[in-house]
């Protein structure tokens, strides 16, 4: 199975993302406000764009009734940089305006200081 | 899609220019209300643009923090060299959109001047990849004429754009631009700058603003060919910048069943609107529905013809079109058309080899 050490756990603080390469693929290794971490292709499914180039953030909640704002999810949105798609690291991924689309992911481990991604 | 089997076309490109580099293609006073006064043109929008990073891609803003697209080596590397263009046609930012602004004309007139000229000299005269619009205050009638006099002709012009807001083009107040244009070989570029979707106003909420822009352009279209600007001007034409493309059947079917019942009202128009359109206007592809091949073909079937579609981009705008994902698959000949023919088959300067 391959496997990659991507970063060390040092190098990503809580909500924050950052590109890696596992083998010929890009990667997008992400760490949520509790500091676990999470790692998804670094391509958007809408037009491939490089998540990595946009943000990690929260999101509006679509439990909102008409006229309301509710701001949650700290950390946990990836949004990508061109269309503002969003998607939820904590649910596989998945696009918040259509959770059946979702961005491929890996597994991540955490060994020591390492964090190893792997399929 | 191989990524570079056509060398495409882009037919929307915004530069972007900063009042800071603007300044030394104006004249005094004007460079005085920029400079000392912060004049910085009016904006109506209430809402920000909720993407990541305002109107622009989040990677297409520069590393050292300057608006994308106002580096000409950042746009060759990311878009140009990257994806292979042969030709990208520039449209400009929002800001500054001379004949959108709402008085001050002579500042306006100065401000399209400059404009042109920066254009020219930083991106025109160094990229022969670039092609450009002639930026006018045509609220300014005559003023704008001259302007079009002054640099219609340089031969990387291809058009003179118009924003979409609150003036229909086709009153004839504004005819004798197109006069202009037409001499210089010049097309119209029609493109959305901040128009009143909604009875004059704003609505709401962004999405519903952005999701109604397709209705200005419409409105455009409609009062273009109804004031006959298309049979008092046969070789000029129209490109609808940046309003996708699936509202064009519904509007050519509108608008001759219209004419069947109402043409006595508009007696110079000689041609049926659908006919119009399909000789005169052409349409950008930005921002495209996500479609599939059976809903894009029957799209193409509808209008009647398959030469009005221009590939654009819209870079380095936050709803960018990529070439090779925007679109659904489709047969090399039509590829090749929209991707690249139409654009050189419409725009009389763009070299067409």
């Amino acid at each position: 199975m391959k496997e990659q050490v991507v970063c060390k756990t040092t190098e990503l603080e809580p909500g924050e993302m950052k590109a890696a390469n596992l083998g010929k693929q890009n990667v997008l290794v992400c760490r949520t406000l509790d500091g676990k971490f999470y790692a998804f292709l670094n391509q958007c499914n809408h037009q491939g764009a490089p998540l990595d180039k946009g943000m990690i953030c929260g999101a509006t909640t679509d439990k909102s009734k008409p006229g309301d704002y509710h701001y949650c999810r700290k950390g946990e949105i990836i949004r990508c940089p061109w269309h503002g798609r969003e998607f939820d690291i904590k649910d596989e991924g998945r696009m918040l305006a259509n959770p059946s689309k979702k961005l491929p992911s890996y597994k991540v481990r955490v060994e020591d200081e390492d964090v190893i991604v792997y399929k | 899609m191989a990524k570079n089997q056509i060398r495409i076309v882009d037919t929307d490109i915004h530069e972007r220019v900063q009042y800071a580099d603007i300044l030394k293609y104006l004249d005094e006073p004007f460079k005085h209300y920029i400079q000392n006064c912060h004049w910085i043109q009016e904006k109506h929008m209430p809402y920000t643009q909720p993407a990541v990073a305002g109107v622009d891609r989040a990677d297409a803003v520069l590393p050292d923090g300057r608006p994308a697209g106002s580096d000409l080596a950042f746009m060759q590397k990311q878009l140009l060299d990257d994806i292979g263009h042969e030709f990208g046609i520039l449209t400009s930012a929002l800001d500054p959109s001379p004949s959108s602004m709402h008085g001050w004309y002579e500042m306006a007139t100065a401000l399209a001047s400059a404009y042109n000229d920066w254009q020219i000299e930083e991106w025109l005269d160094k990229d022969d990849r670039l092609y450009g619009s002639v930026h006018i205050a045509a609220q300014d009638r005559d003023a704008a004429v001259k302007e079009i006099e002054r640099v219609g002709s340089h031969p990387k012009m291809v058009q003179v754009l118009l924003p979409i807001d609150d003036i229909m083009w086709g009153d004839p107040f504004y005819h004798p631009i197109f006069e202009a244009a037409e001499k210089h070989n010049l097309m119209i570029g029609m493109h959305h700058n901040e128009p009143p979707v909604y009875y004059g106003k704003w609505p709401r909420y962004f999405i519903e603003w952005h999701t109604l822009i397709p209705t200005a352009h419409m409105k455009q279209v409609t009062n273009m060919i109804f004031n006959g600007v298309f049979d008092k001007f046969p070789n000029l034409g129209l490109m609808m910048i940046e309003g996708g493309f699936t509202w064009v059947p519904h509007l050519m079917w509108k608008m001759d069943q219209q004419y069947r019942d109402l043409r006595h009202e508009v007696p110079w128009l000689k041609r049926k609107p659908s006919d119009i359109f399909k000789e005169q206007i052409r349409v950008t592809t930005q921002p495209a529905e996500e479609l599939t091949k059976q809903e894009f073909m029957s799209l193409i079937e509808q209008m009647g013809t398959d030469e009005i579609l221009c590939f654009s981009t819209d870079y380095p705008h936050w709803d960018y079109d990529s070439p090779t994902r925007a679109l659904p698959n489709m047969d090399a000949e039509l590829k090749q058309k929209i991707f690249a023919e139409n654009a050189k088959a419409f725009y009389p300067k763009l070299p067409n080899s």
